[in-house]
């Protein structure tokens, strides 16, 4: 695959990782990324994807910005009211020609999907989604100042094998924009180099990240059918 | 305790590392910010430099990074300076805050930035992020170790290869500059820090995160340097 003078300028930084190059940003451009949840803990990631060029981000949010958001990296005071979809993909359409940022709509056809949702409830439902719509995705939970980034590409045990229990939406704090970001970098990596990513699931504490792989529970539907795959542990 | 938004902080850098640092701290509440970068906007930031958009090439970067700041918090006290973090400056402008975040992106400036706050008791929280690799570490001065504790002095230039050819995962770069900012609230709100006395490194392909414990070493010119060394070492 080739880039064209414009594109290799911009993303220069990262053609020259080999974990990216250029076939993985190539692969980023024609990517189309579901983005579940935009409230102020989520925006950092959204705004990294965008970034490293992901071409299509469809922002699922029904809800306003609030008085909570203000002041989080895209929600300036004057948002407070409006879509929480719509300011940000207006925020990030304006900074790049070479990628496309809208509110999500029922007929989209994402490639994949990152799931920054504010209630575990709503991670769960999202993760699900994608993993019936055979999409690889990524999940963050945020807890405290730390949480929880898991990674699930396509046949991998899913966020429900790998998920901790007994957690509840908690305000963002300094740390939950580090958890979105690291996030954002997980589906990068899965999305620029698909066949190198195996289950993982990497736990934030105190700044402090620590990886495993994830494991299927035993009986759990997400080992039926075609593509679903034992974790290398 | 005094309120965060009475705690102010340095943020070296308003690129890679300080621009998602300085987004961070301005949405934890801190009060005051100064600012200092002396580069212009270049198109090759555009993958991990969260404050920049296309139409600000060219422009100087500390004063957009401080216009979008304003946007975001009207109430926030920012200092912005178009200027290198150099030894003429260092003293002053660390002295005069709670806390340093150095996102810059040379040798030469971590160890300055290292020297200046040990010398004025200030707390440092140290990042870095090639290719795919991050570190943190924070310098507490006092019984823990400093940059120069660890490393002794900036490697050589030839030995060290430079972004544009090494190259940064720009989510690596947003995810280190969030902790370093997380790990300043920590400082700020009275809390020890996570990274003091150690240094993390993360690798972001295998997500492998190590810690290197960091003693404060007896021949440290930068700590030797402090005026109430003699009395922490007995």
């Amino acid at each position: 695959m080739t880039l064209d003078p414009e594109r290799t300028a911009r993303y220069s930084r990262q053609l020259v990782i080999p974990a990216v190059g250029v076939d993985g940003q190539a692969r980023l451009l024609e990517a189309r990324v579901r983005v579940t949840g935009a409230s102020a803990a989520s925006v950092p990631g959204i705004l990294y994807l965008a970034l490293a060029g992901v071409g299509t981000l469809w922002i699922d949010d029904p809800e306003m910005v609030g008085p909570a958001d203000s002041g989080h990296w895209l929600y300036p005071q004057e948002s407070v009211g409006q879509p929480r979809a719509e300011v940000v993909a207006e925020a990030l359409q304006a900074r790049s020609r070479f990628i496309r940022v809208e509110p999500w709509r029922s007929e989209a056809m994402p490639t994949a999907t990152l799931v920054l949702a504010p209630s575990t409830v709503q991670a769960v439902a999202a993760a699900e989604t994608a993993r019936r719509a055979r999409l690889p995705h990524v999940v963050a939970e945020a807890d405290g100042e730390g949480g929880t980034v898991v990674t699930v590409p396509l046949g991998a045990p899913c966020f429900a094998c790998a998920r901790s229990t007994g957690r509840t939406a908690r305000p963002p704090t300094a740390g939950s924009a580090a958890l979105s970001a690291l996030a954002a970098e997980e589906l990068v990596l899965l999305l620029a180099a698909p066949g190198a990513a195996q289950g993982r699931r990497i736990d934030l504490t105190r700044g402090v990240p620590s990886v495993r792989a994830t494991a299927r529970l035993a009986g759990c539907s997400c080992g039926e059918g075609a593509g679903a795959v034992s974790p290398a542990v | 305790m005094t309120a965060i938004s009475e705690r102010s902080a340095l943020v070296i850098g308003t690129g890679g590392l300080g621009g998602p640092a300085l987004l961070t701290l301005a949405a934890a509440g801190v009060g005051r910010l100064v600012l200092m970068d002396a580069d212009v906007v270049e198109t090759s930031n555009l993958n991990r430099q969260p404050f920049f958009r296309e139409a600000d090439m060219g422009a100087r970067k500390s004063a957009v990074a401080a216009e979008r700041l304003r946007a975001l918090r009207p109430d926030l006290q920012i200092e912005e300076r178009d200027e290198r973090f150099d030894a003429a400056n260092a003293a002053g402008l660390v002295r005069g805050v709670d806390v340093v975040v150095d996102g810059s992106d040379n040798f030469a400036t971590k160890f300055l930035a290292n020297d200046a706050a040990v010398a004025a008791g200030k707390p440092l929280v140290h990042g870095g992020v090639l290719r795919t690799t991050a570190q943190i570490m924070t310098v507490v001065p006092g019984p823990a170790g400093c940059l120069r504790c660890l490393f002794e002095g900036p490697p050589p230039a030839e030995a060290m290869p430079a972004n544009a050819e090494a190259g940064v995962l720009g989510a690596l770069a947003g995810f280190a500059g969030a902790l370093m900012a997380a790990e300043a609230v920590r400082l700020l709100s009275g809390e020890r820090g996570a990274y003091v006395g150690r240094l993390l490194s993360f690798e972001a392909r295998t997500a492998r995160a190590r810690l290197v414990m960091v003693r404060r070493r007896e021949a440290c010119p930068a700590c030797a340097a402090r005026p109430s060394a003699k009395a922490e070492a007995t």
